[in-house]
């Protein structure tokens, strides 16, 4: 048996790890896809370099981060942003640049600023592809803090990598199931969000 | 940095060979299991919803709870890796599968009823190409995922390039990490690429425009 102290501590710090890293992504993705609104180099650049990484498999981005930053925690946060960032990044783009060029027109003519126009305008018709990105994100970042164990994270993935080290599945299950539950709690918080904070008549879906 | 030595003492000529095994395998099962079953939703669309909802959910199952979880089942080794993959990548190319075949314009199919062409016709020599672009893109989803599953693999046992990170990783081997790590990625975008040029074929064949 695993005690359950043990398995509540491992889930708070797989829940900070989570959270800070993508906390982080957002942070620095959004106003990636802002500035990429100002430059077509810059945003062909970024998604370029978006659709690169994220076919790269999450596991060797973990490894190649150690001979940067080591092991422990921030390493293991600087693996799971940089897998994060890139849906963030591109939903918010596309979603923040495919908004009907009249709609633009009509804001510009009864004198909204440019940033008047991304805050008021574009924000509110980004928001289900930027929520979409984000949830991506999430779910992401909590199936590679699992795995970030490996390089000295803490969290569920050490139970989990102490029970195939041992053969103990106690601690297998103790390490996996409040992770698919996490993920799970993540899709439907975060489409209930979604629900919330987008405008009536805007996306639908 | 050593690249041959890495290269030698960790058998990555071997190591390269396993995992593209593996992932041949599971790309190849995907692809059956993903675009029979986007035919048979395409049959039974009733059940569409509730067979996308229960993949969506598996979809954000945590790679490495799903392999372990998969342990007791299948042992270790190249099945859990395998059948994890093909969880995982099932749900693009049966949605897309599904998605295409459902979204042909009307005009072709009254077209092609009009001149006398029957249901499994229709559905093998109309919907079916035209699909085929919307399929491929599912498959090039499908590409990325496997790779991701299949170098987790390593970590229970099923060889392939993971087994050498992972070892870099716990030596703490500097050369071992970055020449496995970029290798890996490398092998990753090189399929990936080729997956997307399959895709640019057959858009530019069956596209709609």
């Amino acid at each position: 048996m695993v005690g359950v102290e043990r398995v509540l501590g491992a889930f708070g710090e797989h829940l900070v790890l989570t959270y800070a890293s993508l906390f982080l992504s957002i942070a620095v993705g959004i106003p990636l896809a802002i500035l990429s609104l100002k430059s077509k180099r810059l945003a062909s650049f970024i998604m370029g370099f978006a659709n690169l990484v994220q076919a790269i498999p999450s596991f060797a981005v973990v490894a190649i981060v150690v001979p940067l930053l080591g092991i422990g925690f921030t390493p293991a946060v600087f693996a799971i942003f940089l897998r994060a960032l890139l849906p963030i990044v591109k939903n918010t783009y596309v979603g923040l640049s495919e908004v009907d060029e009249a709609m633009i027109d009509a804001a510009r003519g009864i004198g909204l600023t440019e940033w008047e126009i991304i805050r008021y305008v574009r924000f509110p018709h980004a928001y289900p592809a930027m929520f979409a990105g984000i949830k991506f994100a999430a779910v992401l970042a909590n199936s590679i803090a699992i795995l970030t164990a490996i390089i000295g994270s803490e969290g569920l993935g050490s139970l989990v990598f102490e029970g195939l080290a041992s053969f103990n599945t106690d601690k297998i299950l103790a390490g996996s199931i409040p992770a698919i539950l996490m993920a799970v709690f993540i899709d439907i918080s975060f489409s209930y969000l979604e629900k919330r904070v987008t405008p009536e008549g805007i996306g639908g879906g | 940095m050593d690249i041959r030595w890495v290269w030698e003492s960790q058998n990555l000529a071997q190591r390269t060979l396993e995992h593209l095994r593996m992932f041949g395998i599971a790309l190849a099962l995907s692809v059956v299991i993903g675009v029979l079953l986007g035919l048979y939703l395409y049959r039974r669309p009733k059940l569409a919803p509730i067979a996308f909802n229960v993949l969506n959910i598996l979809e954000t199952v945590p790679t490495l709870a799903l392999l372990v979880l998969l342990l007791p089942l299948l042992s270790l080794g190249e099945k859990p890796t395998i059948a994890a993959s093909v969880i995982y990548s099932i749900l693009p190319i049966a949605r897309n599968t599904y998605t295409g075949l459902t979204s042909v314009e009307r005009s072709y199919i009254e077209v092609a009823k009009a001149i006398g062409l029957s249901e499994r016709e229709v559905l093998l020599k109309v919907r079916f190409p035209l699909a085929l672009p919307l399929i491929a893109a599912g498959v090039r989803i499908a590409v990325v995922f496997t790779m991701g599953v299949v170098t987790l693999g390593g970590l229970i046992a099923a060889g392939g390039l993971g087994a050498p990170i992972q070892t870099g990783i716990h030596l703490y081997d500097r050369d071992i990490i970055i020449v496995t790590g970029l290798w890996v990625g490398a092998l990753a975008l090189i399929l990936d690429g080729v997956a997307a040029l399959i895709e640019r074929y057959l858009r530019d064949r069956y596209g709609r425009r």
